[in-house]
């Protein structure tokens, strides 16, 4: 039947999509990098190439990704339309991939005039997103949790970047700011108030949704994200004070609402419905695992003086968190948004006249897996490679490549699917003879 | 909400997007226009909200306090 399905529906799906693709072509930079600069890489946190792969990955990768879905996800999940979304997508698409080209070369070379560049665009694209989005937001009551969650995640982005932009401005031309705190602080917005109260924000809709657990507790929806902000914002004052105790102190809380999400996450995924694990399960369950872990490191730091002076601690603690938490959610959630929003477009465009393919038809879940075991296999290599350079940063680099060039086709296997049945719609279209 | 106000019931909490929607639309299509439907769902279904406006259909909805909303979806009387 489904006559009836066709319904104005958010941006066109090339907004979304081009994020989405950009997103592992970073990635892969990030695989060719580790081949370029190999185990000197590792040596510490602030190592040029260092800077520059987290970055390929925080603004490369999660950042395309989380925009792109939001371009999405405001409408469907919160009922808030972005005004002229193409416009917006392709400026902003634009402005990140740009700025996120131009911040990698300047970590690498150290020029104060490619810093200048990146800034501009990145801070102009985050700047234009925001904008849109807020004013798509204005007057949507803040009754869900995911509402209220991207809200803040939104703020927490402002901030992280702003604080970036800060951290780059003073790397560039030597300005002599408290740059080890400011990089803290940068960090901390990061990790705890965007990363964590957008994943938050995700998570509490699409886990029982997709993978058919029980609700998370309601207090925990309500409280989580305002909580992770709240904390990361009276730790940043304490930080940038000098109030080292009272630094300490918050940033244990932050780290232990942080770990509260991951635990929450893993024991409402035991009490799943589902009689097996899909990939989308087991790579959010890889991801609570890898962020509890980089937790408990973070806590073993402060509570041993031996882990603390491990030069090594930062690193590892980065690709626990980069690698196999927000990495791997981002992955298994494109596994859903993507056949979704194939689905969806071409069920509107077929106005009814044409059945769009059944959702779960539009990747083949063999790929899925296939991709998933590349991805784990590159995120145990990656660990690996913090922990013993010389002997594993090579084969990290090539299982990072593999692992996004196989998400790359994945995602291109489901826009050649909706080009070939939108070109069935068109053909209906037209006059026979 | 009065379950007995509805027809058909939909208890759609347990299944995945787009299953919900094609699940309401397709019972709209088959159902008596002088019937009701109640939609048992634990989101709130913005697209199809945005369906059943542009296609004739009134709704109430109504949010439980477990999180669960109630829609009951009727057709607009021309």
């Amino acid at each position: 039947m489904q006559a009836h399905l066709s319904f104005d529906q958010g941006p066109p799906i090339s907004a979304p999509l081009r994020f989405f693709i950009t997103a592992p072509l970073f990635a892969m930079c990030a695989g060719c990098l580790l081949l370029w600069a190999g185990p000197d890489l590792f040596a510490s946190r602030w190592t040029p190439a260092a800077l520059a792969l987290t970055h390929l990955i925080t603004v490369g990768f999660m950042m395309q990704v989380m925009l792109g879905a939001m371009q999405q996800l405001l409408p469907v999940m919160a009922g808030a339309n972005i005004r002229r979304p193409l416009l917006v997508a392709t400026v902003v698409h634009a402005a990140i991939t740009l700025g996120g080209v131009l911040l990698v070369l300047a970590f690498l070379t150290s020029r104060p005039l490619l810093f200048g560049c990146a800034v501009a665009c990145l801070g102009g694209g985050v700047i234009t997103f925001v904008g849109a989005a807020v004013q798509a937001l204005h007057g949507v009551p803040a009754t869900s949790p995911i509402v209220r969650g991207m809200r803040l995640g939104l703020l927490g982005l402002c901030v992280t970047v702003s604080f970036g932009l800060l951290n780059a401005v003073s790397v560039g031309w030597s300005l002599g700011l408290p740059l080890e705190q400011l990089v803290n602080v940068h960090l901390g917005w990061g990790f705890a108030a965007w990363g964590g109260a957008m994943l938050g924000a995700v998570g509490f809709v699409a886990v029982p949704m997709f993978q058919q657990t029980p609700q998370y507790p309601g207090w925990f929806g309500r409280v989580f994200a305002a909580l992770a902000i709240a904390m990361v914002t009276v730790w940043s004052v304490a930080e940038l004070g000098g109030m080292e105790r009272g630094a300490t102190a918050l940033a244990i809380g932050m780290v232990l609402v942080a770990a509260s999400f991951a635990w929450m996450t893993l024991t409402v995924q035991r009490q799943s419905k589902r009689p097996t694990l899909d990939a989308v399960q087991r790579l959010w369950r890889l991801a609570m695992v890898s962020a509890l872990l980089a937790c408990a490191l973070w806590l073993l730091t402060r509570m041993s003086g031996t882990v603390a002076q491990w030069q090594s601690w930062p690193l590892l603690f980065g690709a626990l968190l980069l690698f196999g938490g927000f990495m791997s959610v981002i992955v298994g959630m494109l596994y859903k948004i993507v056949p979704f929003l194939v689905w969806l477009h071409l069920q509107n465009l077929g106005h009814g006249r044409l059945m769009a393919p059944n959702v779960k038809k539009v990747l083949d879940e063999r790929h899925i897996n296939g991709q998933m075991r590349a991805h784990f296999v590159a995120v145990a290599l990656l660990l690996l490679a913090v922990l013993w350079p010389r002997g594993f940063v090579y084969p990290a680099g090539l299982a990072l490549i593999a692992a996004n060039a196989w998400l790359l086709r994945n995602l291109l296997t489901a826009v050649a699917v909706y080009r070939t049945h939108l070109a069935k719609i068109a053909a209906l279209d037209t006059p026979a003879g | 909400m009065d379950h007995a106000l509805a027809n058909l019931v939909i208890d759609a909490r347990e299944m995945e997007p787009p299953e919900p929607f094609v699940a309401t639309m397709d019972a709209l299509d088959a159902m008596d226009p002088s019937h009701k439907l109640l939609l048992i769902i634990n989101r709130e279904p913005h697209p199809l909200y945005r369906a059943l406006q542009k296609q004739g259909y009134a709704y109430q909805a109504e949010l439980t306090a477990d999180y669960t909303f109630e829609i009951l979806i009727w057709r607009k009387q021309p």
